[in-house]
């Protein structure tokens, strides 16, 4: 860390980055976004995202504006607007769709053969969730089928969550926190 | 999973809504035999059976005489037999199941149905839903009945009572209903007779008649027009007139059709499948895109599955199912441009008005048309005798480069070579005789002689043998510096004979050389 960081942290000022969260329809990406947010900013109610939103949260030495992009097959040509700015991705899959896996895949094949995205060496974060639920497939089996061991130049890692606790969710947020810190430096 | 045995095969299976609780729940309607069996909840709901047809009074009186013991089956065997030939209305399935017996068993089935009464049921062929009296995508429909009787039949989705009763002149294969109950709609009905019959709202008989070259073994329609698979291999689009629009033919013999509409991306269009383990998509005539297939499919459905609208959901012969869910990013363009016609057929010419001159012609020609064709064919008549006339005397007078003589048939052509003044003068002589030869000949010249001096203006020709071809060549040396020319005559003539056997007019080219000088 420079001697710049080291001030800054120690002034509480904390260096921002640009997350896109980004995933199919019902996958959990708002519900996501909400537990990671401090307790008393975090809403109630979780309504399908029209468009996207905004959101902020701070961690121990990132601060974080997550583009919360709506998953519904209308909006998702929205994505691509915001990859250029996106300095690190959240993809957010439903383990339990099972039939749409392939539309996840599709979609995550799009995401990385975009211009914007293809040639950077950009984090991603796959969270494998909805665990809780009885039938849903293991974190292992969701990489296997979206291939993710071909993603050879891209930094990434797969979390098994469960959003409405909010287990997991941590885990996979510090290994993106010390991807970008690892990027930076 | 639920699991319900049916009495009988089905022959359609259709979701509505019947009513407008909360949660709107559809209710599934399978058909099968006479009746239509209701399901809400993966339970059973109700049972709607036809009306039984009317029975033949002469069937009833018959089997009432056995009830009462007055004949045995052989007797009523005869009875049924001459009713069943002279009756109009068809004998009930008990009597015919009773012909169809052997002797041995008639008394057993005899003692088993002789108190039950007689009734005669028709079947189910196929089933549709009709909105009741809103568009809404969860409005209240109606079951829309075609039976094995000819008859098409509407229901209250919620009392089960025929609303509406129509009927064909064939019974009915497949169908498809639009429109709403209450407003105006129109039933498009496959018959077995291989016609399509357009069913409207206050019509009890067909409205339109399509009359197709070969049955029909799918009907879908999209938006107004009618698209029918035929059993000949070909894909024709109807206007809801009846009117023909377009014929594709396909690859192979069709299975099954869907339709497949995505109102988002403005897509109507109508999936094919075929015996060749292909699923084609048609727009119009113009084929969009195809699906290979590991089996033969059976059946197709296109729609929203779950979260995902685009969901192409296909049965295979073999009892497999597929799931194609389809691409956000998929385009759907004509792949082949070229099939239409061409481009340019569409585009319109830049016509002139018709003048007044014009429009006078066409009027004047219209009114005396007889007239103008006997003028016409008058002169043309003359043209031709007077041509055949001047070819006559060109013949007699020997003017002509053939001589049409039959002892001596000659041909000559006459070349000239040079720029001038000296010009090489080469006749070519051919006999066309089979196997005589012509002989003492001889070739003379006339010519201005102010204008060309001739080496030899007279000269004799030796005997002619047949085919061959004799170049006769002599010089002439133009003597005038005026750039003029002129013509020269060449004669074949026949020692004592004045007349010429042929002749020939060369034109002279200009002599070049004098100017020069």
């Amino acid at each position: 860390m420079g001697l710049f960081d080291k001030l800054a942290a120690w002034l509480g000022l904390k260096k921002e980055v640009n997350v896109l969260c980004l995933g199919l329809d019902n996958s959990g990406k708002t519900t996501i976004i909400n537990q990671l947010k401090p307790a008393n900013a975090q809403a109630q109610d979780i309504v399908p995202t029209i468009g996207f939103s905004i959101e902020k949260f701070k961690t121990s030495s990132l601060s974080f504006t997550v583009f919360d992009m709506s998953g519904q097959g209308r909006y998702r040509n929205l994505w691509e607007h915001y990859y250029k700015e996106g300095q690190a991705i959240i993809f957010v899959i439903d383990s339990v769709d099972k039939l749409r896996m392939v539309v996840a895949k599709e979609e995550l094949d799009t995401l990385l053969n975009h211009p914007d995205i293809k040639h950077r060496r950009i984090p991603i974060l796959f969270f494998a969730n909805k665990m809780d639920v009885r039938d849903a497939l293991s974190s292992v089996k969701v990489s296997q089928l979206l291939c993710l061991a071909n993603i050879k130049d891209k930094p990434w890692h797969i979390c098994a969550t469960d959003a409405l606790k909010g287990e997991g969710l941590q885990e996979g947020v510090d290994w993106l926190q010390d991807q970008i810190k690892t990027m930076r430096t | 999973m639920s699991e319900s045995s049916l009495l009988d095969l089905p022959s359609g299976l259709v979701a509505f809504f019947m009513d407008l609780h909360e949660p709107r729940i559809p209710a599934v309607a399978v058909a099968s035999g006479p009746c239509v069996y209701v399901y809400k909840n993966l339970r059973p709901y109700f049972k709607f059976t036809l009306p039984g047809l009317r029975v033949n009074t002469l069937e009833q009186d018959v089997w009432r005489q056995v009830r009462e013991g007055q004949i045995d089956p052989l007797t009523l065997k005869e009875m049924l037999e001459s009713v069943r030939k002279t009756a109009d209305v068809p004998l009930s399935v008990r009597s015919l199941r009773f012909l169809s017996l052997d002797p041995d068993d008639m008394d057993d089935f005899v003692q088993l149905h002789k108190q039950q009464p007689i009734r005669r049921q028709t079947v189910i062929t196929c089933i549709g839903t009709l909105k009741k009296s809103t568009a809404d995508e969860d409005g209240v429909s109606c079951l829309v009945i075609g039976t094995e009787s000819c008859d098409v039949f509407v229901l209250d989705p919620e009392a089960f009572i025929i609303l509406s009763t129509m009927s064909l002149p064939a019974p009915p294969t497949m169908m498809d209903v639009t429109g709403q109950f209450d407003v105006e709609f129109r039933i498009t009905v496959a018959c077995r007779n291989g016609n399509i019959y357009i069913l409207r709202r206050e019509s009890e008989k067909p409205k339109y008649c399509i009359e197709l070259s070969s049955h029909p073994v799918g009907l879908v329609r999209v938006g107004k027009n009618v698209v029918v698979g035929c059993a000949d291999e070909s894909l024709q689009g109807f206007t809801q007139k009846g009117k023909k629009l377009w014929t594709v033919l396909l690859p192979a013999p069709i299975t099954t059709m869907a339709s497949m509409e995505l109102p988002t991306r403005g897509l109507q269009a109508v999936l094919v499948g075929l015996a060749n383990c292909e699923v084609q998509l048609y727009r119009d005539k113009s084929l969009l895109s195809s699906i290979k297939t590991p089996e033969v499919v059976s059946s197709i459905c296109f729609g929203r599955y779950g979260r995902e609208d685009g969901t192409l959901i296909m049965t295979t012969k073999d009892g497999g199912l597929i799931v194609n869910i389809l691409k956000r990013t998929a385009s759907f363009e004509d792949r082949a441009a070229a099939a239409g016609p061409p481009l340019a057929q569409s585009v319109r010419l830049n016509v002139p008005k018709k003048t007044k001159l014009y429009v006078d012609q066409t009027l004047r020609e219209r009114e005396s048309g007889a007239a103008m064709h006997r003028a016409f064919q008058m002169d043309l008549s003359r043209l031709r005798l007077a041509a055949a006339g001047a070819y006559v005397k060109a013949l007699e007078s020997s003017l002509t480069p053939m001589s049409c003589r039959l002892s001596e048939p000659l041909k000559m052509n006459a070349v000239v070579q040079g720029l001038g003044p000296a010009f090489k003068l080469t006749l070519n002589v051919q006999n066309t005789a089979a196997c005589r030869p012509v002989a003492n000949l001889a070739v003379s010249f006339l010519y201005d002689e102010s204008l060309y001096r001739m080496r030899t203006p007279y000269m004799r020709i030796p005997l002619l043998v047949p085919g061959v071809v004799y170049p006769v060549e002599t010089f002439v040396e133009c003597s005038s510096d005026k750039g003029i020319s002129d013509i020269i005559k060449v004669f074949v003539l026949q020692e004592g004979s004045s007349a010429p056997l042929l002749s020939a007019h060369i034109n002279m080219p200009v002599s070049e050389g004098l100017t020069i000088n």
